[in-house]
């Protein structure tokens, strides 16, 4: 059975693979372009303006793929300790270079030359190749509290005090249950991951009570009709948005929500535009597109022999998968709101660069696993 | 050992899988909930946001007389109107804007509860009061800018004109007949706005909703003569109402349309609705003698009959006031004596030689039981049978006029035609339609109907009706110093509501054209029930002559030009 699919992932790419996260892409533009156009406009004079940046970051993102579907992902794990120092490192410069650069509250960008970068996203990156080399490593004593555990979440916590001083709730989350996801499938005792969740559960709550913010998100997110113009703005917004766009959309371009209604629409509510304009139809495309890139990386995570591949390969499709399901869950009001991106889809470069990456290590672990 | 622990891996793996489907599955679950189950109501949450109801009213066109003094015309002014879902303390304002703008609160309360998105408050307020509710800043009240329609000349041409709605919607007269050319475009647009309030649709500029502009054949000043002429005459003769139509017969164009009662444009709904109706053209009536003129012509044009043919009548002159009753003292009359005395018997005699084939043709070629398509609403086309279907009795009354029912303008439109030397016109009210520029949009031409008549037989008849306002003649009151005046008189008994023709109860008409072998000017006038005197000649002659002499005064047409013209 090994050999079978050995076999067939042995040469080429991996359209299994590569046809849903291209249809993403693609849609990504089509729709970055109808949601920004206006606000581009508007605000900057070109409505090219996202188009543009977006159709670059895409190029320079297929260009990642391909190098890292070449790159042996085993050299990886010579730079995991390197690129865990330098995600810490970057999250340090954000905090205290004053290159930061703040947007609706919170300082997550990096501006380098005109070029924007989100030291979390990287990090994330890192964390993720840090855990599979972690976890393939103490694969014998895992089992132990202060090998198996331990030092990840003594990691994990590391990064995760500095996200929280951006600060950037989602990210936190979004790297805890990464860390928890591989320890689970790692093989870390199920008491461990159990008693210290709750035991970080009151600090998490305490956390989320002390940030006026934060409270006000939670109560628009309860029940947001009753805050339309202030904290629940965002949401009922985005709600109409879908509820506008029905069963077949209101078509490419037609919607209405993102011409100022919709925060962020080309970004951070891209899935709000396209349940209004492509409709139920066009998000259970989109969703399924997802699926099958999820699938994918389960298979290719459990296909491969070599742990650190399997760990890894299911460490990314957790990634992608979590930030799908946390962008969305906050369209559709699920959650409360984070600021995340919907992964190939969402205007931004650094998401996409890495979220490429990602696909074309996978490529590389399925190739070679 | 280790084949167990990577075994255990994989499954664990796989659990991820499937927990992370299941948390797609709960995506496309709450995608189906919102978009599927609350998609109507969200979307129209969504729509009450973001579109904004955008009252464009073009303004209503004005209409001229032919010299382009305003008849009807649109002035700015201003509508509240609220959209209630928008309004917070419905009872509160309610009571407020009552006050202020003296309309019903119980009333107005009830609006604001409805669940409709938008309802009037009160329409056409003056600025003043419109600025008083502006200035306590309601959430939910709205201003919109519409027209009023204003007839400056009031009374003049009234039932002609007729008026429009609050709607500007034209209900009657002209307003109602040419409403797709006034009215103004599209009252209410949808727009589309940003968050930010602003329209995304190009806005068409107001002006290019308005309507468009009707120049009328009417001139005001005749029509203000014919109107002063029917209004005393009417006043004299204590009766019930008249008419008075002036046409140009050669071209059918008609210069002035009037009805007496008057009402006033301005405040239609407080008059009987009976008045607004434009009689000349709806309401057909047996039109007595005036059918004479064209019994002669059929006579002349027959062939059989010459002015100076001698006729055995019974020997009444002018009898119209008692029915034929049969022969009493012969007497011989030449045609033409029978037009100038309105022989009712003569007639008869006339029509039997002729014959109702020739009758009836010649009848229905004047345009007599068809409609003339006069561009005025609800015209009646009279009634005039097959001759196959006249009775013995029907075929000599319908020689002077009973038995067959006509409308005014069916009538002078057929004396035109006799006045231009043979040709039936078709009558018209306007005769340009011009956009808000004064660019024409279109101009109506007249328009011919046929020839009916030879000019000889025109001219003959018209020789012939001449007689008539000569000495002796039934209609002497219409002779006009200096000028050739052809016409001739009716004096028709009403039908009661049994069917009987009752006594004293007549219409009287004169009807007519001057100068007598050119005219210029062809004039109906009937006055409908006159208590003191009956006959047109004595009633409704006198009329004639007092809008003919003042008209050419006013057109400065004098016996020397109307030599020289001929």
């Amino acid at each position: 059975m090994i050999t079978k699919n050995r076999k067939k992932n042995s040469g080429g790419y991996d359209f299994s693979l590569l046809l849903p996260v291209l249809l993403l892409v693609g849609i990504g533009i089509v729709m970055v372009y109808s949601a920004s156009s206006e606000v581009a406009f508007k605000k900057y004079g070109n409505d090219y303006l996202f188009l543009k940046k977006q159709g670059i970051a895409t190029l320079i993102g297929i260009f990642a793929m391909i190098v890292f579907s070449y790159t042996p992902y085993r050299l990886l794990r010579h730079f995991s300790y390197l690129f865990l120092i330098t995600g810490l490192g970057l999250l340090i410069i954000l905090k205290v270079s004053g290159m930061g650069y703040e947007a609706g509250g919170a300082t997550r960008w990096l501006r380098f030359k005109g070029f924007s970068f989100q030291p979390s996203e990287f990090a994330r990156f890192a964390l993720v190749i840090y855990m599979a080399y972690s976890l393939s490593k103490k694969h014998e004593n895992i089992k132990n509290l202060y090998i198996g555990f331990l030092p990840h979440v003594i990691v994990l916590g590391i990064f995760s005090a500095l996200i929280f001083m951006q600060p950037d709730f989602g990210s936190v989350v979004i790297l805890a249950i990464i860390t928890w996801i591989m320890m689970f499938v790692g093989g870390v005792r199920i008491m461990h991951l159990t008693t210290s969740l709750l035991l970080i559960l009151p600090v998490a709550v305490y956390y989320m009570m002390t940030a006026q913010y934060r409270i006000q998100r939670l109560i628009s997110f309860l029940d947001p009709w009753k805050y339309p113009r202030d904290e629940g703005y965002q949401i009922i917004h985005s709600l109409m948005a879908f509820g506008t766009g029905g069963l077949w959309g209101s078509g490419i371009g037609q919607g209405y929500q993102k011409l100022f209604y919709l925060p962020e629409p080309h970004t951070d509510f891209i899935f709000s535009v396209i349940g209004e304009e492509l409709g139920f139809v066009g998000v259970v495309i989109i969703i399924s597109l997802y699926a099958l890139v999820l699938w994918r990386g389960i298979i290719i995570a459990k296909n491969t022999d070599d742990l650190f591949g399997s760990y890894l390969a299911l460490g990314l499709t957790v990634a992608i998968g979590l930030q799908v399901f946390f962008n969305m869950g906050v369209a559709l009001a699920l959650f409360p709101t984070k600021g995340l991106t919907l992964p190939f889809l969402s205007y931004g470069g650094t998401s996409l660069l890495l979220n490429m990456a990602f696909v074309g290590i996978l490529m590389n672990i399925g190739r070679s696993g | 050992m280790k084949r167990t622990e990577e075994k255990k891996i994989k499954i664990r793996i796989i659990i991820v899988g499937v927990i992370f489907t299941v948390f797609y599955l709960v995506i496309g679950a709450k995608a189906a909930y919102e978009q599927i189950y609350r998609g109507p109501t969200l979307s129209q949450k969504a729509a009450d946001q973001y579109e904004k109801m955008y009252y464009a009213s073009g303004k209503r066109g004005t209409i001229y007389d032919s010299k382009h003094k305003e008849m009807g015309v649109s002035i700015d002014s201003i509508s509240i109107g609220a959209y209630p879902k928008k309004i917070k303390d419905k009872k509160d304002d309610s009571k407020t804007i009552a006050k202020y703008l003296d309309v019903n609160e119980k009333r107005l309360l009830k609006k604001l509860n409805s669940k409709k998105s938008f309802v009037w408050i009160k329409r056409h307020v003056t600025p003043k009061k419109a600025k008083n509710i502006k200035d306590l800043n309601f959430e939910g009240v709205d201003f919109i800018k519409e027209h009023t329609r204003v007839y400056p000349k009031k009374t003049i041409a009234a039932q002609l004109i007729g008026f429009s709605g609050i709607d500007g919607k034209g209900l009657e007269g002209i307003e109602f007949y040419y409403d797709s050319y006034l009215e103004g475009e599209d009252a209410e647009q949808v727009v589309i706005k940003d968050a930010l309030g602003r329209g995304f649709d190009h806005e068409k500029r107001v002006s290019d909703y308005n309507g468009n502009n009707l120049i009328l054949t009417i001139d005001s000043t005749i029509q203000y003569i014919a109107e002063r002429a029917l209004e005393k005459t009417v006043n004299d003769f204590g009766a019930r109402s008249g008419m008075a139509i002036i046409m140009d017969p050669k071209t059918g164009a008609i210069l002035a349309h009037a009805h007496y009662p008057f009402f006033n444009l301005n405040s239609f709904g407080k008059y009987d609705r009976g008045l607004w109706r434009n009689r000349a053209i709806t309401d057909p009536f047996e039109p007595g003698s005036t059918m004479k003129t064209f019994l002669a012509a059929a006579a002349i044009e027959s062939g059989y009959c010459s002015p100076d043919s001698i006729f055995q009548c019974n020997g009444e002159h002018n009898i119209e006031e008692e029915l034929w009753e049969g022969a009493k003292e012969k007497q011989w009359k030449t045609l033409q004596q029978i037009i100038k005395f309105s022989d009712n018997n003569g007639a008869v005699k006339v029509a039997e030689m002729i014959g109702n084939k020739n009758l009836y043709n010649t009848l229905k070629d004047f345009g007599f039981g068809s409609k003339t398509g006069i561009d005025c609403p609800g015209e009646t086309s009279g009634s005039l049978k097959s001759y196959l279907r006249w009775s013995k009795v029907e075929a000599g009354t319908i020689s002077y006029g009973y038995g067959i029912s006509v409308s005014a303008i069916q009538l002078i439109t057929a004396v035109s035609a006799i006045a231009n030397g043979g040709v039936l016109m078709k009558p018209y009210i306007v005769k340009a339609i011009t956009d808000e520029n004064g660019q024409f949009v279109s101009s109506f031409r007249p328009q011919r109907v046929r020839r009916v008549i030879s000019e000889t037989t025109a001219k003959t008849v018209r020789d012939i009706m001449a007689t008539v306002t000569t000495s002796g003649g039934t209609g002497v009151g219409a002779a006009i110093e200096g000028f050739k005046v052809s016409g001739k008189t009716g004096t028709a008994r009403k039908i009661n509501k049994k069917g009987e023709y009752e006594k004293g109860k007549c219409i009287a008409s004169f009807i007519g054209f001057a100068p007598g072998d050119n005219p210029e000017l062809a004039v109906l006038v009937t006055v409908d029930e006159p208590q003191i005197k009956h006959s047109g000649g004595a009633v409704a002659a006198p009329a004639f002559k007092k809008i003919v002499s003042e008209t050419f005064n006013y057109l400065t047409i004098t016996p020397q030009i109307a030599a020289v013209r001929k």
